[in-house]
């Protein structure tokens, strides 16, 4: 009896653990997201251990100080601790320093662009689609709700998108960089991405824009850089529309 | 101090039928219960549009509604919850028992306290009235970012039906926060001092103050959309220097602290439930105190963590605001806890709304420190993982603290115990459904499932996600017509009451369920945050000799 309700105090906040833990980011694919995985699992790690504690504590507090039928008696009445009301104020704040010191050495680097970009793509975004020009070419794809963006890209290379909207406000989104940036009218934004593996990737659009939102997939295909200067040579040709 | 020229007075002796007298009341008790009721109508129609929304995304596709109704869903769907249900709901519990707490006969001004109920039922009605519209409701999503809300991009009148709506809110909410200062600051009762207040009274200054900050602010945006809608202004066009990030900006500085103010009213109701349940005093009341303050101060500041990237925001200063914030949350919960620690705790229904509401919402604080990081926020920002966040916070928090604050003061308010079998059955149906809908969002979320889809290409893979989640949906659906029937059953055939039927704390438990028209025929000394308990032990003691 006292052996089983031992396991179940452990068992309660145990059973948690796995869900924390499971949810963790896609394999990233750029070195910029590899930081951003191994920041996110920093948090999961350190939320993890929090939630287990605390709600390990309100578990066995559920099942240690569940009133006894009958028993009238009234619990002992405390209710001040000034020491340890300091103690819980002041490990939190640690924990969140520690996480915002963590957090600023990843900002620093996912946010700092390219000086010198293998491929500069500009990225404009309208409703409903995107239209992807490479930079000092005259390359330039377009995907709408019927026929999608394919576009191509090296591995291994610096690469640079610029952002533009001549609508609404978009958000240019590549699930598996781990990054998003919102496409602004008005605001040109930019980011960098050294992509390392190569492969078909999903891209979207994450801000809401109106009524075919959802009809704005694309895709990236990351190729070896000789498979890319030949493509990007191939379609020197027919000038526009993919 | 009890205004015996108020108007009520002379309504009571007329003796009105049931239905005039509701329209024509300026009792706070009344005007609560008329909150209740409009709160909890507009919480069932604004869930039935999730359901829809929910039943669209089942699998890929487009089968039920098609993309246009689905905007005007989530978009009604949010602005309802938000506006016209969780802060109502507050408001509904702040009427009935902030003049209760305070050993008042009633609020400040009851004829504005009437004035801003039914401004509010107007607005609720005027938002949703654009569904009658050939053009539809409002379709850019509650947060209506500009340049989408202009008229270019939503020329629809659904759209000025969603910002009058919103703005008569804004009014409604501001007047009525007014009002609750007032009554707190000048109608407290001998006796009631600062630091004797229920924690609930002290949750509604703080929330009234915010209220009292913020939907200004909002009003303002509004009032600008407006102008640039139907006045040919530019205040948030791009193409001749007006600025869509301004919109963002106003939109957040309100919407930030509005989530606290969605929140603190019901950290209030919890914190009232959780010392009755295990017996024993809250632990750490002045500390709890001092975190609801910090909490409304830093909510001012972190607004732009909703913004990171937008590129226009800097990163590190809002990231830093929003992690300090979730200390003074951290520190309720370890408050929570020592007051249940080493007490007696009674497992009854209200209280077992309180501990899912302790569960989900420390899912949804955790994983809001998560979004409060920019680099992660870039990596999951407007994926299902902010939509499972934001529920964990508001139904997992909000929603299930209502439940709580419910089943808890129903008894005050009907005169009738709710129903205890039918309570826990709601409650489990309730945190089962709750969690496989919410749960697989995170994950979901990190797959790259954007936010305000009506349909996703089958082979992202998201399917038997969506699957699960609308499945839970459906449990969450029964869960509330369980809650619904054990309400109505309850009210006409429940338990009488009686007083104090939860041997409570605090004022309310010190008159009849329902409270006769002035509230009190006697309040018992108040000497301790805990008058009706003081006073019972009392009598104990001297029968017992």
């Amino acid at each position: 009896m006292e052996m089983s309700q031992r396991g179940r105090k452990i068992l309660v906040p145990a059973a948690f653990l796995p869900l924390i833990v499971s949810a963790c980011t896609p394999e990233p694919i750029t070195s910029q997201g590899e930081q951003v995985s191994d920041l996110y699992t920093i948090f999961s790690v350190i939320a993890a251990v929090i939630f287990v504690v605390v709600a390990g504590l309100i578990g066995w507090s559920l099942i240690r100080y569940r009133a006894k039928p009958g028993d009238d008696e009234l619990p002992p009445q405390f209710h001040t601790n000034l020491k340890l009301e300091i103690t819980w104020f002041a490990i939190p704040q640690v924990i969140v320093i520690g996480l915002f010191i963590a957090t600023a050495f990843v900002l620093v680097d996912v946010n700092e662009e390219a000086d010198d970009p293998a491929v500069t793509v500009d990225v404009e975004a309208f409703q409903w689609g995107w239209r992807f020009g490479y930079s000092g070419t005259d390359v330039t794809i377009i995907g709408i709700p019927q026929d999608p963006a394919e576009i191509v890209l090296p591995v291994n290379e610096p690469i640079t998108f610029v952002l533009n909207s001549d609508d609404v406000v978009h958000a240019f989104y590549i699930p598996k960089f781990l990054n998003k940036r919102d496409v602004i009218p008005g605001k040109e934004n930019r980011f960098s991405v050294t992509i390392q593996e190569e492969g078909t990737y999903q891209g979207f659009c994450a801000e809401f824009c109106g009524l075919l939102h959802d009809r704005m997939p694309f895709t990236v295909q990351a190729v070896s850089s000789a498979s890319f200067e030949s493509w990007l040579e191939g379609q020197g040709d027919d000038d526009g529309d993919s | 101090m009890a205004t015996v020229d108020s108007p009520a007075d002379f309504g009571i002796e007329r003796r009105r039928s049931g239905l005039v007298d509701y329209i024509t009341t300026t009792d706070h008790k009344k005007i609560g219960i008329l909150y209740l009721y409009t709160a909890v109508a507009f919480f069932l129609v604004a869930g039935a549009l999730a359901l829809v929304m929910r039943a669209e995304l089942a699998a890929p596709g487009l089968q039920v509604v098609d993309n246009q109704t689905y905007n005007e869903l989530f978009t009604m769907h949010g602005t309802a919850m938000m506006f016209f249900f969780v802060v109502p709901l507050a408001l509904a519990f702040a009427n009935y028992f902030v003049p209760l707490h305070i050993g008042a006969p009633d609020v400040a001004f009851p004829r504005l306290n009437a004035l801003t109920y039914w401004m509010f039922v107007l607005a609720g009605l005027t938002a949703f009235s654009g569904f009658a519209t050939s053009g539809g409701a409002a379709p850019f999503g509650w947060t209506g970012y500009v340049p989408l809300s202009e008229s270019t991009y939503s020329p629809s009148v659904g759209a000025d039906l969603w910002i009058m709506g919103l703005l008569l809110s804004g009014v409604s909410g501001t007047l009525g926060a007014v009002n609750f200062m007032a009554t707190i600051f000048g109608m407290r009762a001998p006796g009631m001092t600062m630091f004797r207040l229920p924690i609930f009274v002290w949750n509604i200054i703080v929330t009234s103050a915010l209220i009292m900050f913020t939907f200004p602010v909002l009003t303002a945006a509004l009032s600008m959309l407006f102008i640039d809608r139907n006045m040919g202004g530019h205040f948030f066009d791009p193409k001749v220097g007006g600025d869509p990030i301004l919109w963002q900006h106003l939109f957040w500085f309100f919407g930030h602290p509005e989530v606290y103010i969605a929140i603190l009213p019901f950290f209030g109701v919890v914190t009232e439930i959780i010392p009755v349940f295990s017996r024993k005093p809250l632990f750490g009341y002045r500390g709890f105190v001092f975190a609801t303050l910090l909490i409304g101060a830093y909510s001012f500041s972190v607004w732009a963590h909703h913004m990171f990237t937008t590129g226009a925001v800097d990163g590190p200063f809002f990231s830093a605001t929003s992690m300090l914030i979730a200390v003074p949350t951290g520190i309720k919960f370890f408050n929570w806890i020592a007051t249940m620690w080493r007490g007696k705790i009674r497992l009854r229904t209200p209280m077992l709304f309180c501990m899912g509401f302790l569960f989900m919402f420390l899912m949804g604080g955790i994983t809001g420190v998560f979004l409060a990081s920019p680099p992660i926020d870039f990596a999951v920002h407007d994926t299902y993982y902010v939509v499972g966040h934001m529920h964990y916070v508001l139904f997992g928090g909000s929603v299930f603290a209502i439940f709580a604050g419910i089943y808890y003061w129903a008894p005050k308010m009907f005169g009738r115990m709710m129903n205890e079998r039918l309570g826990k059955v709601h409650f489990w149906l309730m945190l089962l459904g709750f969690n496989v809908t919410f749960f697989p969002m995170f994950q979901l979320g990190l797959n790259g499932m954007v936010r305000r889809i009506a349909d996703y290409p089958a082979e992202t893979g998201f399917a038997p996600m969506n699957l699960l989640a609308s499945i839970g949906s459906a449990i969450i659906g029964l869960s509330v017509l369980v809650f619904v029937y054990n309400f109505f059953m309850s009210k006409r055939r429940g338990m009488p009451a009686g007083n104090d039927p939860w041997e409570g704390y605090t004022l309310e438990w010190a008159t009849t369920s329902p409270p006769p028209h002035h509230n009190f025929t006697r309040l018992p000394p108040i000497r301790s945050q805990q008058p009706v308990f003081d006073e019972t032990q009392q009598a104990q003691r001297e029968s017992r000799g």
